[in-house]
């Protein structure tokens, strides 16, 4: 195994805080920060630089959007920073703001995620090496509310599996193994995809989830 | 002892005579100082600024009425064209303003503050502001009081005028006793309130003595008689130009509403973050143990498997779901007290037993109070112990709950060092801030006594039914 990854995290709910770092280290990750308020993971992030940060949406002082603003501005701050954003509600609105210009490094789960703890860890890292994870509440809601339900209803059913799974930021072999099909097929589903939606085609997973979410969003 | 007896009696009747004596003499003070009023009433500023209120008051609101007759006459006769509308409504829009003046000479020439009836409310658009117009009860009030002021003002300047007229000549009628000259000089005062027959009497010391003593009298009258008329013109200010008793009431209800609307929007705020940071949390924080544990489980290699570890994973997961468990009943509570169901009695009582301050309670209400008044009692008495075992210090408390009338009286005292305060700020006075609001939108009340040192009384009184 490489060098583990190392993870900072910012969770003002106690019991959460000390369940994710148990957690985190049970499967190997170096915790660098656990903190319960947003100038606290300012000051861990500078101190002590991870690879990705775990960050509640709702912190004191206010508890509204504290996370979602503190991880807007760690990003334009540390480059290749991953952030993590982890919440009990879905906001399609925080997700668009989060993924304004770029989606790499990005995610975006409800707490609940972390029941699997499997598919958590293996989000965690995949935002920590720069790509995406979003959660499929947040897909779902954009699909509902997308204006170009007539383009994706050009989609067959199993293609707009693909599509979901692509917009939550996973990899071609991801969607492979999650719809037990091979990664050969995949491929071909998502060039369908892209040339039914009429989007420029790209190697990089999260290039990909930007333009598929772009396309949602239009 | 009996000498002492015999002594007393006298005494006695001495002390009683006395005492009847120290009354007359009060009696004869107060007399004089009626009678010195009297005499210097004339004399003083008040009933001249009386009779200039009552004269450039009276004087405007004949302007004003004139105004308002001849608007909405024309209003009324071209009110098949929207000119005549806008006639109508423009004369509506003058009493409203007339109104205002006449509170202004009110508060500025007899020190009467009567508050403004509030502003006018026009809606959006020509007919908007039509209908605002016509339905606008301040100002059909204001028109009513011009309608009854003006000829209120003509009696009562011809009264007062009289009784001036009538006391300057009578007194100086002496001075014309020469010859025939009284009665000539009476000319000017006949039928009006002299009699004809007195005015024209043989002149003659009797006579005109008579008119000089009858002077007297009008002259010491008419400063009362004037302020007669001011204090009814007092009343119709106060009953028609002053705020509407109905919207005052609208207003306080408007008020009410606001403030209940507000405190349910932050009930339900209070009730999602307590769902939010405790349930929710504790309930992802199992999920997690438990996803730990069946991952743990699942180990291809079953030798592998940290038993002891996975078997801590399942003791905090299932403290943790217990935990969850209380949370949750806690958070129901708050949003409806089961006790409720069994009655306020039963309710008051379990809060009573489970205080942490001994807690005695008293309950004698024979009707049942509707839901929402039961509920608010609970929740004042629960807020209530909770500041008494958290703040007040106290070794004991009584709670106690009766019927007066149609209200229902919450008295919760405790023996604490007092000091408890309604409205700074800070966790000791917020409660009981927000306590307040809570009766007031059922038109009841708080009130809190509770001085250095103590006891502490808080006194709610609520109505039976909303």
């Amino acid at each position: 195994m490489t060098a583990a990854l190392r993870v900072a995290i910012a969770e003002d709910s106690a019991i959460l805080r000390d369940g994710l770092v148990q957690l985190l280290v049970d499967r190997g990750f170096v915790i660098t920060g656990a903190v319960a308020e947003p100038g606290a993971l300012r000051s861990s992030v500078a101190q002590n630089p991870p690879d990705v940060c775990v960050i509640d949406i709702r912190m004191p002082p206010t508890f509204t959007d504290e996370g979602l603003r503190l991880a807007l501005e760690l990003r334009a701050q540390y480059e290749g920073l991953g952030i993590l954003l982890f919440s009990q509600y879905i906001e399609t609105r925080y997700a668009a703001d989060l993924l304004a210009d770029d989606a790499a490094g990005i995610g975006y789960l409800l707490k609940d995620r972390v029941a699997d703890v499997s598919d958590f860890v293996e989000a965690l890292e995949r935002v920590a090496i720069g790509g995406t994870a979003l959660d499929p509440e947040v897909v779902t809601q954009l699909i509902g509310a997308t204006r170009r339900s007539d383009t994706l209803s050009a989609l067959t059913s199993r293609e707009r599996e693909v599509l979901a799974l692509m917009a939550e930021g996973r990899s071609n072999g991801a969607i492979a193994n999650a719809l037990v099909v091979s990664e050969g097929a995949v491929e071909k589903h998502v060039a369908n995809i892209f040339a039914k939606l009429d989007l420029p085609v790209s190697g990089e997973d999260h290039r990909r989830v930007l333009a598929v979410l772009r396309f949602l969003e239009s | 002892m009996t000498l002492a007896t015999e002594d007393a009696r006298p005494e006695d009747q001495k002390d009683s005579k006395g005492v009847s004596f120290a009354i007359t003499d009060e009696q004869v003070d107060r007399a004089k100082a009626l009678v010195q009023r009297i005499v210097r009433e004339p004399f003083t500023r008040r009933p001249w600024m009386e009779l200039a209120f009552f004269l450039v008051s009276g004087g405007l609101a004949g302007v004003g009425l004139a105004f308002i007759g001849a608007t909405m006459l024309t209003g009324v006769v071209l009110a098949i064209t929207f000119f005549g509308l806008a006639v109508l409504g423009l004369s509506l829009r003058g009493a409203r303003g007339l109104g205002r003046w006449q509170r202004d000479l009110a508060h500025n020439m007899l020190g009467e503050t009567i508050e403004d009836p509030g502003p006018f409310i026009r809606r959006p658009g020509f007919f908007g502001w039509l209908q605002s117009v016509l339905r606008d009860r301040v100002a059909w009030r204001s028109v009513a009081y011009h309608a009854i002021k003006v000829p209120w003002t003509v009696l009562g300047v011809y009264v007062a005028f009289s009784l001036w007229w009538d006391a300057i000549f009578g007194i100086l009628s002496p001075i014309f006793w020469h010859g025939n000259g009284g009665p000539n000089m009476w000319g000017l005062a006949q039928g009006i309130f002299l009699s004809n027959g007195f005015g024209n009497g043989p002149s003659g010391f009797g006579h005109n003595l008579g008119l000089f003593l009858l002077g007297l009298i009008f002259l010491f009258a008419a400063p009362w008689v004037m302020r007669g008329f001011v204090t009814v013109d007092k009343i119709l200010l106060r009953a028609l130009l002053g705020p509407d008793p109905i919207a005052a009431r609208v207003r306080s209800l408007e008020k009410a509403r606001t403030q209940t609307v507000d405190a349910s929007a932050a009930t339900l705020r209070h009730i999602e973050r307590d769902l939010h940071d405790g349930t929710q949390a504790q309930l992802v924080a199992l999920a997690m143990r438990l996803g730990m544990a069946k991952e743990k489980l699942e180990d291809p290699e079953p030798d592998h498997v940290d038993l002891e570890r996975v078997r801590q994973l399942v003791d905090e997961a299932h403290r943790g779901a217990k935990e969850a468990i209380v949370e949750l009943r806690d958070i129901a509570r708050g949003i409806h007290p089961p006790a409720l169901d069994i009655g306020l009695e039963g309710a008051l009582a379990t809060l009573a037993s489970r205080s942490a301050v001994p807690t005695e309670l008293n309950f004698n209400v024979h009707a049942r109070p509707t839901p929402a008044i039961e509920a608010i009692a609970y929740y004042c008495v629960a807020e209530l112990l909770a500041n008494v075992a958290q703040h007040a210090q106290a070794s004991r408390a009584t709670v106690s709950c009766t019927q007066q009338g149609m209200w229902l009286r919450l008295v919760v005292r405790d023996d604490g060092r007092g000091g408890a305060r309604l409205s700074t700020v800070g966790s000791t006075s917020s409660g009981l801030a927000g306590l307040t609001d809570r009766v007031r939108t059922v038109d009841g009340r708080l009130d809190l006594v509770s001085p250095p040192g103590g006891p502490t009384v808080v006194t709610v009184d609520l109505p039976l039914s909303v």
